[in-house]
């Protein structure tokens, strides 16, 4: 039996080999729940006992099953989870969770639910804007989806239980950031690719077994002496979901620190806090719906004003990322995204437009989530950093 | 001093010998091939005799274009894109938007006092790079040499509607077997061609001076065409091919001088001229 | 249109007139902002803004109907050109790319000015931009886009579309209708404050009644269609459904004529008169049309395809019962949540089968219209009409072994479409079509 490993080593075998603990957890009699993208509230899960895992694709895995259910030109990585799943590789779950995500997401839960039985599944609807209509409605959403877990588990999920759980994800969410300051320094102490190591790892395991893991991983970076060579280009890199490391290797090693992150297995997911409300539902809904800073959901300033500016709409939409930028130091932004991606694809004009209004240098990757994609990419991310300078 | 520019592209390598004035001593083209990925070293000798220069008197020597990891006597490798912005600026200095059409590849580039500032690329579809001229010369039975002066003589050039190589094939024949005329469709196929590289170049913004380069570029056809499909003036260098090789040669003398200037030593890297392994 | 030659689809003469009435749309638009009224660019909104905008004067136009039209008379191409130089992607919508790329050329090459080349009198720069949420993401991220190059505030409506089971729960329902009651009383609202407008409250009411009632009468044309032979073809549907799906305009006058198509179509069911002179194979058709190809449709009714029923999506809401429900928009959240979206889902609960709005709603078509077989038409940049149409093949054939064939194509790209493979393609259906007909009758259904 091999020692109990920790830190740095542990997120990579976890990284490797993500159901590995889900696993052992089900044959102690836990139940496993599996969701897709941001939305599905974690707090309800981990509430009522069971384990919210994080449904991924495996860009290495040729997808061979999906395609009787799902045509070519969707986005790659939904088409392979689905294929993962009709592969059976997601039998060990109990459950599904999935949400209004996005046009091939919502359509996709349906098929899913066809083809693969599982004791619990639900699908959320999230509303796409943030009007205040939507927000109540929103939380009538999670109301159900509370529901929901309560029938399935046979338990009752209480205010207080909630509250405890919301506690928990919270401090997640804070040591996360605690990770993330390690970025700030000249170099970083810690690269883009071990951080995202450990992003995927914290989503594959329970949310306090995560915590201490962070801890460890965090007083194990601070005390290491090896760590990323300083680079001129420092550079955040935007856009769908990355859940392998390959693309940020790419990058990285052609040369640059990747120091900060506006994707949902990193800053979109773990940066907004569930604020503390008399009625927890509250603060959750508004923590997923607005909180969540995707391009899934349409965040228009309804002023009092009759004409809208689009310098004015860019900063309302785009506005945290100076924030990133400036405590991050960053020097250049890589925006990427899978092909048919139609979200990210339609954002990305705006966000270069809000860039290059702040004088920063950008450039636009589009991959399809494969190996073979990678390569061509290496000329345009050199040819990137060397206009960096 | 000399500098060296060794630009290994998927077909045509160039290698250019420069002097620290930036006269040229010497230049060689020659196909890549399967081989001469391998064999670069035999380039950069040829090169060397012809400038009458042993190895040891070259400065520097950066590396560029597809091949260019492929190097192992290189100081430096950098991108096509950043060496093609240099090499034309050095020869049209008001140049702000370079287009370079190779044999798999097309590339736009946006310049600003000689520096790469933007780019785009095709390198993933053959329509809109050399390839798809020489697949459609090969299926009108005529070289691809002289596919620029036969264009020059349509009136009525055809619509060529295929976005893709292979289609665009089938279409050509079903017009030549209509009777349309040869130059009437060459014509089209080089429309075909300039739009697409004009599109992605677009994207770009482009501005005058706009220059092209890359073998594509000896095509008096293609040139006509990517001048209407632009609209304005277009601008090619006398050696379309070497601008790549030429860029990373001044390249190599900046890094040099820059580094004395600053009293560091000169960044070498390069080992012996000798042919890559894949063990490098 | 061409001289009266005969032709292999039977047209309905009373579709003219309201194919004219629809084609009014853009002249109205441009003239109600040379008369200083303000015009608004809206996507499809099954009612919800409709009926507003008819209350309010507001003079509306559809960006994604303008696109189809582009692309129907081969106009579209300079617009998509131009899109891919703004930097957008390639696989975008195409009614998307069509309209930023005019939108792109009006504002920032002609100062707002409509473009010379524009067909059907372009659409003038609007004062407002109403999206949607439902059915796609293109609906809000795309006029979202627009920002770039029009100043102009915009609404993005709230359509929720849940799952089966989870909007058959207790209360769900109902939830979403008041949702969109909200939402409606605040897009008012902004409405009111944007445009300087009165919202005219009796006027609404009497609107919404008037769309009802246009539904209705559509929705029992549609239901006619039952008949065999089928008296009214896809393409018939297709000229006319904008009335309905976009109305603007006078709305009793279109009530009028669609009640001239409905007794039309009546006329022919009394009298066994098929929209085909011999109707061979009943099919249905989904998601979009291939607007720029109709002339397929044709070729196949020589074969005896008579297409009797299409894209669920685009039908009106099913009638409902709605006395006592007196506040307008409470009417309005009730149709399309409870008479659109929703109305198929305990069918489908019942049958097992859990994409309530887009996949279902095919399976009931199939056996209501005893259709042989289905055409499908995935769209190369439209995910959210295409995405689930193999799901769908999958279903028809498992749950009524009724056969699908998938045609691909694009919605405005003449280019990904080709006609001569689709014709070829349809050949072999037929066969097919012939050897489920048999299994299904060896299996003791009813067709």
């Amino acid at each position: 039996m091999a020692k109990e490993s920790k830190g740095l080593t542990k997120v990579k075998e976890i990284y490797q080999d993500r159901p590995r603990r889900v696993k052992e957890l089900k044959a102690e009699g836990r139940k496993v729940i599996g969701y897709l993208c941001a939305y599905p509230v974690l707090e309800m899960m981990t509430a009522l006992d069971l384990v919210p895992y994080r449904v991924l694709g495996n860009m290495r895995e040729p997808i061979t099953k999906a395609d009787a259910c799902l045509p070519t030109m969707v986005c790659p990585f939904l088409r392979s989870s689905l294929d993962l799943a009709l592969k059976d590789e997601y039998e060990f779950l109990d459950g599904m969770a999935m949400a209004h995500i996005c046009d091939v997401g919502e359509r996709m839960a349906h098929i899913w639910k066809t083809y693969r039985h599982y004791p619990y599944f639900y699908f959320m609807d999230v509303p796409h804007t943030v009007h205040k209509a939507a927000l109540e409605k929103f939380k009538e959403e999670i109301k159900g989806f509370k529901k929901s877990l309560e029938s399935f588990t046979r338990k009752e999920l209480s205010s207080e239980k909630l509250k405890k759980a919301i506690k928990v994800h919270n401090d997640q969410r804070t040591l996360v950031r605690e990770l993330y300051d390690l970025r700030k320094p000249d170099p970083p102490l810690v690269s883009a690719t071990q951080v995202l190591q450990v992003m995927l790892a914290l989503e594959s395991i329970p949310v306090e077994e995560g915590n201490e893991l962070l801890r460890e991983v965090i007083d194990e970076i601070k005390e290491r002496q090896e760590g990323p060579q300083k680079q001129a280009a420092r550079l955040l890199i935007w856009g769908s979901i990355i859940d392998d490391v390959s693309l940020i290797e790419t990058i990285e090693s052609v040369g640059a620190n990747i120091v900060m992150d506006d994707i949902c297995v990193g800053t979109r997911f773990y940066w907004p806090e569930v604020e503390i409300t008399q009625d927890p539902l509250d603060g959750l809904a508004y923590r997923y719906l607005v909180g969540i800073k995707c391009p899934r959901t349409c965040r228009e300033v309804i002023s009092d004003q009759t004409k809208k500016a689009y310098a004015a709409d860019l900063e309302n939409r785009f506005g945290y990322l100076k924030d990133y930028i400036k405590a991050w130091n960053v020097n250049g932004v890589i925006l990427q995204s899978v092909r048919y991606c139609d979200t990210h694809g339609y954002e990305v004009p705006a966000v270069r437009d809000y860039l290059n209004s702040l004088g920063l240098p950008n450039t636009y990757l589009e991959h399809d989530y494969s190996q073979g994609s990678l390569a061509p990419l290496r000329t345009r991310i050199q040819a990137f950093l060397e206009i960096l300078g | 001093m000399y500098f060296a520019g060794v630009d290994i592209g998927s077909t045509m390598t160039k290698v250019m010998i420069m002097a620290e004035d930036e006269r040229t001593c010497s230049q060689v083209i020659g196909p890549t091939g399967a081989e001469h990925r391998r064999l670069a070293n035999k380039v950069m000798e040829e090169a060397l005799q012809q400038a009458n220069l042993p190895f040891d008197e070259i400065s520097y020597v950066v590396a560029t274009g597809y091949g260019r990891v492929n190097v192992p006597f290189a100081d430096r490798q950098i991108t096509e894109l950043t060496c093609h912005a240099k090499g034309v600026s050095s020869l049209f200095p008001n140049v702000r938007t370079a287009i370079d059409i190779g044999g798999q590849d097309a590339k736009g580039m946006k310049i600003n006092q000689g520096n790469l500032v933007d780019f785009a690329m095709n390198d993933k579809c053959a329509a809109g790079t050399g390839r798809f001229l020489e697949v459609i010369s090969d299926a009108l039975g005529i070289k691809v040499e002289d596919l620029g002066k036969i264009s020059l003589k349509s009136t009525k050039k055809v619509e060529i509607s295929s976005v893709c190589t292979i289609f665009a094939q089938q279409e050509v024949i079903s017009h030549l077997s209509e009777g349309t005329p040869l130059e009437d469709i060459v014509a089209g196929l080089h429309d075909a061609i300039a739009g697409r590289v004009v599109r992605m170049v677009k994207r770009l913004k482009i501005e005058p001076d706009v220059v092209l380069t890359g073998g594509v570029a000896k095509n008096v056809g293609v040139v006509r065409a990517i001048r209407e499909n632009l609209g304005c003036e277009l601008l090619v260098p006398e050696d379309p091919l070497l601008t790549g090789a030429l860029g990373a040669a001044i390249l190599g003398k900046e890094i040099v001088l820059k580094a004395l200037a600053k009293g560091e030593a000169i960044p070498r890297k390069g080992r012996r001229l000798e042919e890559a392994t894949f063990f490098n | 249109m061409a001289q009266e030659k005969k032709r292999a689809i039977n047209r309905l003469q009373t579709m003219r007139p309201i194919r004219a009435e629809i084609d009014e749309i853009y002249k109205r638009s441009v003239e109600a902002v040379k008369a200083g009224e303000p015009t608004a660019w809206a996507m499809v909104n099954y009612w919800l803004a409709d009926a507003i905008f008819n209350a309010m004067d507001i003079a509306a136009v559809y960006p994604e109907s303008y696109s189809a039209a582009c692309a129907a008379m081969g106009a579209a191409q300079p617009y998509l050109d131009r899109c891919d130089e703004e930097g957008f992607p390639t696989h975008m919508c195409g009614y998307a790319r069509n309209c930023i790329g005019y939108t792109a050329r009006m504002m920032n090459d002609l100062g707002g000015e409509i473009p010379p080349e524009a067909p059907m009198g372009g659409m003038p720069k609007p004062a407002v931009l109403v999206s949607r949420g439902l059915s796609c993401d293109a609906g809000f991220k795309w006029f979202q886009a627009l920002g770039r190059y029009l100043d102009v505030p915009m609404w993005t409506l709230e359509m929720p579309i849940p799952g089966v089971e989870e909007g058959l729960s207790e209360g769900a329902y109902e939830q979403n209708v008041e949702f969109i009651v909200k939402e409606l009383r605040e897009f008012v609202k902004f409405l009111e404050r944007v445009l300087s407008k009165k919202m005219d409250w009796d006027r609404l009411s009497e609107t919404v009644h008037d769309l009802q009632e246009m539904g209705r009468v559509w929705h029992e044309t549609n239901e006619l269609r039952k008949s065999i032979p089928c008296p009214m073809h896809s393409r018939d549907f297709w000229s006319c459904m904008n009335g309905v799906t976009t109305p603007t305009g006078d709305l009793k006058k279109k009530l009028e004529l669609y009640r001239n198509l409905y007794d039309e179509v009546k006329y022919r069911v009394e009298n066994k008169i098929g929209s085909v002179a011999q109707e061979k194979y009943r099919v249905g058709f989904t998601e979009l049309p291939p607007w720029h190809s109709l002339s397929l449709f044709d070729t196949l009714a020589e074969r005896g395809w008579n297409f009797a029923i299409e894209t669920w999506g685009y039908h009106p809401p099913i009638p409902m019962d709605l006395t006592g429900v007196n506040d307008p928009l409470e009417r309005l959240a009730r149709m399309s949540c409870g008479g659109l979206i929703t109305s198929r889902f305990r069918g489908a609960l019942q049958a097992g089968e859990y994409m309530g709005f887009l996949g279902y709603p095919n399976l009931e078509y199939a056996k209501e219209y005893k259709l042989d077989g289905f055409f499908l038409h995935p769209l190369l940049t439209c995910r959210a009409a295409s995405a689930h149409l193999w799901y769908v093949q999958d279903r028809l054939m498992q749950k009524l072994k009724v056969p699908s064939l998938l045609i691909e194509g694009d919605i405005v790209d003449i280019r990904l479409f080709d006609l001569a493979d689709a014709l070829k393609k349809t050949e072999a259906f037929e066969e097919i079509m012939d050897h489920y007909k048999e299994v299904r009758k060896a299996e003791g259904m009813e067709w």
